[in-house]
């Protein structure tokens, strides 16, 4: 008999959740029973674990306190680098994220049709094995490459990658495209590395940040770090066509036309070099290419920038000087979100080679601590099988200088639609929501039927999880435990403070169970997590005792060396590739070009997107205390345009681009361009098991339009033009 | 003897970012519901006209002040204030008359409607974390500061840090220290670069308004107690006079009067 539940339902299951919570209290928990070995927690269960955040992909340190055996309140661990003993208000409302009432805590099998939200309960047997026999269903029928792998950026993407390299897929889907192909791909193209850090020292003076909303899209450390800077006096110069949080404390606000911060680098190359405000001994030894970007910067004169940008001349120029004056205490901010426009990886070549020609390496930026690095150990497995298949998203043949473990993934969507090379029959989904993520999400569920067989993984019954086939329950990053992470010299855990509610288990569980029920069992050589951890710290000598009782260990040797080494910069002539010939040898530029972006016709507008700092993405709208202290997501609008339209404050307006309409309530500001409209990103949702979410804002997704930065495979996100009328 | 050090905060409005780190922060620390709360953003928000803009919020909660109108206010003594600075409310002893809420001149305090008469608990506010800060912890929303807009310390030291930061960038904010003698004196001090009345604070004289009436105030109880014992006396009196028993001892009266209340 199959036991269909209806969103209503998903109420009791709840109710059901906090049952099985006290019952699960009453039985001697591991976590705690570990917690008390390691005098983490007294004989009572109350006590501090020392772990790790997982509300955005920065990774805080947190200390958890604990109270019969539930968690209570989260700190930031002032031991972490990242967190400092503080926590943003994502980190802060992580518990909310474990204890949300939507959980989904049992594998869920659909029993309606896709999309209606009509699942059974199943056990963890009866769920794995049919998510096994289906993707080997696909692979005998159309072969590996016909399942299609996602997931993002997470500590358990190794074995992620395991599971989709060893079942022989080279599909694998990555958000990065949708976020900073641009700025990875050029950084890789001037220094060889995909991202160097940044130094915020006491000597720092001149900070200019495109579009880096950081004061709202908050990297706890970085946040903290740009606001002691700006705090001792340092300049922050802020391009943005809107007046965020970031805005109203740089010292100086320039808004920006959308698409044209290309031409605002551009210029600053012009004048630094023609004015010869550079610096030559970097320029001659650490650089290639000098003499071909001279050339094609000098036709972007300040002037020429002004008519783009709509940014004085003037104050270009002024900046410029600024800029070399205070190198090489001086910062150009790569920014993070930055695919906005097709030109997004010339800016991002710009701006990493302003930084090169005043010479701050090794001031405000060196080689990045990559977490991949370090001395840690990994169980032993075999290697992958050999891979013909072409990838779906492009990637090389289609993106040459795309890394193949960043991808091109709203390409991988569209050649799902089409069948183009192939078509793909399975969707193998982990902590990821593609539905709400990838522009055009009409599109997205098109691509979603065009699929035999969908499995998410996730906490909750995200959008994706939504119209999936089966559901299989995670436990939250407060619940389980992940692989370690080695920042500098010290090592940190992920470990859980709680355990696991109802049937939730971690990913590193279930993609050993999936993968030795795919005969792939020789890649997940670990009998749990506690032996996956230990066979890392095995190379290190150090106990998983050490590690959990601390939340860290220290080792004697920083993983990275000294300033005084030879930087590396990993690009085919070992220095700083002003002029890229890989970029020529595939047919791009090979130097930083003007390339005119599209405008919005008559009557359009714009249409941006931008963190707030009470989300992250599309995963965290659900979380009630984030809901809590969330402004209300509504379309803005410059007070000058809505009265031109007739529009008022609260109005209810039609907002149409030319994939989709969304019916939105109106913010009327002066914090924006008259040219452009803005709205938060990640709302809008169509999953109603997500029951404090569902029904608040509207989605951007539903309206973007999927434009491809040629070079770096980066989505336009703000290539969209819209109308807006009243609804 | 232990000499008991005044804390206060320091809020510096330059580097708030409206993040709400604090908030959510204060809301785990102390269980508030998901409909109440103990922080609020108050602030003119985005000022001007584009391009021209400012933005002025703060983070808005409980001024602790040195001379509290609440406590000055409430009939029952359901307020005290610490000696390290704290006002703090006890719920116990709250009988819902709402007068805190109508004396606090920064309209803190709020009533719960939804609990209305019966439930008790009537009122909320910051409490200043006492759980935290008697165990040497910071409370729960200057901890989490990202950009130690909030801070913590002895009051002394956080008016000396304010006036130090307002020197050395005197560009950069208006000169003054909101609480610093606003009330006389609170425990919640302010920096800002925008007129504190963007801020949503109030313009309040330094001599605290209720010095005269928390003196009278302050009578109210030993009045009541007093003028009960009286009335007692009285009956007692009558009493003793009627059935011709032996006298009692004033103390044991003033006890037995407390029970009306």
């Amino acid at each position: 008999m199959t036991n269909t539940i209806s969103r209503r339902d998903f109420l009791k299951l709840g109710g059901a959740a906090t049952a099985m919570l006290a019952v699960g209290q009453m039985l001697p928990p591991m976590v705690a029973k570990a917690a008390r070995e390691t005098g983490q927690i007294n004989a009572a269960g109350d006590g501090f674990i020392s772990s790790m955040c997982e509300m955005c992909v920065w990774r805080c340190g947190l200390v958890a306190k604990i109270k019969d055996g539930r968690v209570v309140k989260l700190e930031g661990n002032p031991e972490h680098p990242h967190s400092r003993g503080n926590l943003c208000p994502r980190g802060q409302s992580g518990l909310m994220n474990t204890y949300d009432p939507d959980r989904v805590l049992t594998p869920l099998i659909r029993v309606g049709k896709r999309g209606e939200g009509l699942f059974r309960k199943a056990s963890w047997e009866e769920a794995l094995d049919l998510v096994a026999s289906k993707m080997m269903e696909i692979k005998q029928k159309y072969g590996p490459e016909a399942m299609v792998f996602s997931s993002t950026h997470n500590l358990s993407q190794p074995l992620f990658e395991n599971l989709l390299y060893a079942f022989g897929s080279p599909n694998y889907g990555t958000q990065r495209s949708l976020c900073f192909n641009a700025m990875i791909v050029s950084n890789l193209m001037t220094y060889g590395m995909e991202e160097p850090a940044r130094i915020y020292d006491d000597k720092l003076a001149y900070i200019l940040l495109t579009g880096r909303n950081l004061m709202e899209a908050i990297s706890t450390s970085e946040t903290s770090d740009l606001s002691h800077a700006i705090d001792r006096g340092a300049k922050v110069v802020y391009l943005d066509p809107r007046f965020t949080k970031t805005a109203a404390k740089a010292s100086e606000w320039l808004p920006i036309k959308p698409g044209t911060d290309l031409a605002f680098h551009l210029a600053l190359l012009n004048v630094i070099i023609a004015e010869n405000l550079y610096n030559q001994t970097f320029v001659t030894n650490s650089t290639v290419g000098f003499d071909q970007l001279a050339k094609e910067v000098s036709k972007y004169t300040p002037d020429w920038a002004a008519q783009q940008t709509g940014i004085p001349a003037e104050t270009i120029s002024r900046i410029a000087h600024e800029f070399a004056a205070a190198a090489p205490h001086a910062l150009a901010h790569n920014g993070w979100r930055t695919s906005n426009f097709i030109n997004s990886f010339h800016t991002e070549r710009a701006i990493a080679i302003l930084n090169a020609l005043v010479g701050n390496w090794n001031v405000t930026m060196t080689d990045a601590a990559g977490e991949e690095s370090g001395t840690l150990g990994s169980p032993t497995q075999p290697p992958f099988p050999r891979v013909s298949a072409l990838r779906l998203d492009g990637v090389p043949w289609k993106y040459p200088v795309v890394p193949l473990k960043i991808g091109v993934f709203q390409e991988m969507r569209d050649n799902i639609v089409k069948g183009d090379p192939y078509q793909a029959h399975g969707w193998f989904i982990s902590r990821q929501n593609p539905i709400m993520s990838i522009p055009d999400r009409a599109k997205t569920l098109e691509a979603f039927a065009k699929m035999d067989f969908i499995v998410t993984i996730d906490i909750i019954l995200n959008d994706t999880a939504w119209f999936s086939d089966v559901v299989l329950p995670e436990a939250s990053y407060l619940e389980r435990y992940d692989p370690l992470v080695p920042i500098g010299n010290r090592i940190f855990i992920r470990q859980p403070v709680i355990e696991p509610q109802g049937e939730a288990k971690s990913a590193l569980w279930i993609y050993k169970q999936l993968g030795e029920r795919l005969g792939l069992g020789d890649f997940f050589q670990y009998k749990d997590e506690e032996d996956y951890l230990r066979q890392q710290l095995a190379p290190l000598g150090f106990s998983l005792e050490e590690i959990k009782a601390k939340g860290f260990v220290e080792t004697a040797e920083p993983a990275h060396a000294s300033e005084a080494a030879e930087p590396n910069w990993n690009t085919p002539s070992g220095k700083v590739e002003l002029y890229s010939d890989t970029l020529a040898k595939v047919g791009f530029p090979g130097v930083p070009t003007w390339l005119e972006p599209p405008q919005p016709a008559e009557g359009q507008y714009y249409l941006l997107t931008g963190k707030v700092a009470q989300s992250t993405q599309f995963g965290t709208q659900n979380n009630q205390l984030l809901h809590k202290y969330s402004d209300e997501p509504r379309l803005w609008m410059n007070a000058k345009s809505a009265s031109e339209n007739g529009l008022a404050d609260g109005d209810w307006v039609e907002v149409t681009s030319e994939v989709g309409k969304v019916h939105s309530l109106l913010n009327v500001t002066q914090a924006i361009r008259p040219d452009c409209v803005y709205l938060t990103p990640g709302y809008g949702h169509l999953s109603k098991g997500l029951k404090t979410a569902y029904g608040i804002g509207v989605s951007d997704s539903a309206l973007h339009v999927t434009y491809t930065d040629p070079i770096s495979g980066g989505q336009a996100l703000s290539q969209t033009f819209v109308s807006v009328k009243k609804a | 003897m232990i000499e008991i050090k005044h804390k206060a905060y320091l809020f510096d409005a330059t580097r708030c970012i409206d993040c709400r780190a604090c908030m959510v922060a204060c809301s785990v620390e102390n269980s508030i519901p998901m409909d109440k709360t103990r922080i609020w953003v108050a602030g003119v928000g985005v000022k001007g006209e584009f391009p021209n803009l400012d933005r002025a919020t703060m983070v808005y909660h409980c001024m602790h002040c040195e001379h509290p109108d609440c406590m000055s206010a409430c009939p029952v003594g359901a307020y005290h204030k610490r000696d390290d600075g704290p006002v703090i409310y006890n719920p116990d002893v709250c009988i819902g008359c709402r007068y805190c809420m109508n004396a606090c001149p920064f309209g803190v305090p709020h009533f719960d409607y939804d609990k209305g008469i019966i439930a008790g608990a009537f009122i909320d506010k910051c409490t200043f974390c006492p759980q935290r800060v008697d165990n040497g912890l910071e409370p729960a929303c200057v901890a989490t500061c990202p950009t130690d807009a909030l801070e913590y310390g002895e009051r002394e030291d956080m008016i000396k840090a304010a006036h130090a930061r307002i020197a050395a960038h005197p560009e950069r904010y208006i000169d003054h220290v909101y609480g610093e003698f606003e009330n006389g004196g609170t425990s919640y001090l302010i920096l800002s670069h925008v007129p504190f009345s963007e801020l949503g604070l109030p313009a309040i004289p330094e001599k605290p308004v209720n010095e005269v009436s928390e003196k009278v105030m302050e009578m109210t109880i030993p009045f009541a107690i007093g003028w009960g014992a009286v009335l007692t006396a009285i009956t007692a009196g009558v009493a003793i006079y009627d059935k011709k028993k032996e006298s009692q001892k004033p103390a044991e009266l003033d006890e037995k009067v407390e029970a009306p209340k």
